[in-house]
């Protein structure tokens, strides 16, 4: 049986009087590739900002990889093990695709400048980008972008990997190399949450999906369960919108 | 009316001298005032209550009055406490540098608050810490955008340091109260004085421009 990755357990997030995720309880475990969908506004991208704290939950727990999630400095720990890849990408844009991929594992792995080139090297090579190494992310496509990002998350040596809508703000011809790239990952055993409305991409690779509403989790299941034979109504309709 | 063209002569390289003292008031105080300015634009947006606190009351204050008054302060109020006598040159330095660093807090503070937040949480999520991803990834896209601004300062305190000439302070302006007390040729030298000034923003002006472009390819 494979261990627990991430315990999220009773999960409350509030911003302001706005309720956003009212007591999430979920686990997922390692290798597992997990898909969140549901309405905007649900408190997907809540869910997952909260599992490396760039929200700070209001009430209950995340673990990952059995360490508490605590907001003070032990977060830089837990952070150097969840990698993240946002909508927009965000990558440094006053440094070149290889300065990108080398700062952090320089600065908070503390490895050396020749490692850490080998490293962005090899990862640059895995997403297909080798050829862009000394380019500024003004210069790259979105899809290219995308890319770069992922291979940035992965010099850290993750064992998590989170993905805020990574395709939402591409142009459609560019989604299936960041699917691909994603897809590889998957089958290479990264447990990875994605919050993505790609059924293709959640079908191929995904072990489970959940579907958010209203701040908690009203339907889960595998991909085939979720997305052709949903029981809630308020599921079926959304996906009746989406497919 | 007839110019006296000897006297302009002969009192050119004196108010050139004065116009040395001036870009060097100017260059100490922007100089410091960046230091200071750095830390308090910093100190203004950190998560530190207190500090923050410090920081605001520090530009309210500087902001709030005048750069004239400042100067009487540090000249004539500050010996009331010390005891001693305060050096024109140390009263004329720390009072324009804390004026500037108020200003260029602002500049900062803005300059920083215009990165895209993103970033800040790119950086987080790679497990770099607050202080490090300010370092390395906020600042230098900040002072990009900063440097026009920070060329207005610079500008605005060069010809503000004419304030300095109350305190008997000797840099362009008041060398040419001087020549004019002993020659009575107001035009003359009030007219020298002012072009003095008009070619020194021009140059740094176009200094600002140039380095302005030079970051903008980068």
């Amino acid at each position: 049986m494979t261990k627990d990755m991430i315990q999220i357990t009773n999960l409350h997030k509030s911003f302001g009087n706005l309720h956003v995720l009212r007591g999430v309880n979920l686990t997922i475990a390692e290798q597992e590739v997990l898909v969140i969908i549901g309405p905007s506004g649900c408190g997907k991208s809540t869910l997952l900002r909260c599992m490396n704290f760039l929200e700070e939950p209001t009430g209950g727990t995340v673990a990952i990889d059995g360490v508490v999630l605590k907001n003070d400095a032990s977060i830089n720990e837990v952070r150097k093990e969840v990698g993240m890849v946002f909508q927009r990408f965000n990558l440094f844009p006053h440094m070149t695709v290889m300065q990108n991929l080398m700062l952090a594992p320089m600065k908070v792995r503390g490895v050396n400048a020749k490692e850490a080139e080998e490293t962005a090297k090899k990862y640059l090579e895995k997403v297909g980008m080798a050829d862009k190494a000394n380019a500024y992310p003004e210069q790259l496509s979105g899809g290219q972008q995308q890319r770069v990002a992922i291979a940035r998350a992965l010099c850290m040596k993750p064992k998590v990997m989170l993905f805020d809508e990574p395709t939402s703000a591409l142009d459609p011809e560019m989604i299936n190399e960041v699917l691909d790239v994603m897809k590889t990952l998957a089958h290479e055993g990264m447990t990875m949450v994605v919050v993505t409305h790609e059924m293709g991409f959640a079908r191929e690779v995904g072990d489970r999906v959940i579907f958010l509403s209203e701040g908690n989790i009203l339907e889960e299941g595998t991909p085939d369960e979720i997305f052709f034979h949903a029981k809630e109504e308020r599921t079926q309709s959304f996906l009746s919108k989406i497919l | 009316m007839d110019l006296n063209f000897d006297l302009i002569a002969s009192s050119f390289p004196l108010l050139l001298a004065g116009a040395a003292i001036t870009v060097e008031i100017t260059a100490l105080s922007v100089g410091f005032g960046l230091l200071i300015g750095c830390m308090v634009g910093i100190a203004r947006l950190c998560n530190v209550k207190a500090l923050r606190y410090l920081a605001n009351v520090y530009v309210d204050f500087i902001r709030g009055t005048p750069l004239l008054v400042q100067i009487f302060l540090v000249y004539f109020a500050l010996p009331g406490i010390t005891g001693s006598r305060v050096d024109p040159f140390f009263a004329a330095i720390s009072a324009c540098s804390i004026n500037s660093g108020a200003y260029i807090a602002e500049i900062f503070r803005a300059g920083i608050q215009s990165i895209d937040n993103g970033q800040m949480e790119a950086g987080r999520s790679l497990g770099m810490t607050w202080a490090q991803t300010m370092r390395y990834i906020i600042m230098p896209q900040a002072f990009k955008r900063i440097i026009p601004p920070l060329g207005n300062e610079f500008i605005a305190m060069l010809k503000d340091s004419s304030l300095v000439s109350v305190i008997g302070f000797e840099e362009l302006t008041r060398r040419g109260q001087l020549i004019i007390a002993r020659t009575y040729a107001s035009f003359e030298i009030w007219m020298c004085v002012a072009l003095i000034y008009l070619v020194m923003v021009f140059l740094v002006a176009r200094f600002v421009a140039v380095l302005e472009r030079k970051f903008e390819t980068k």
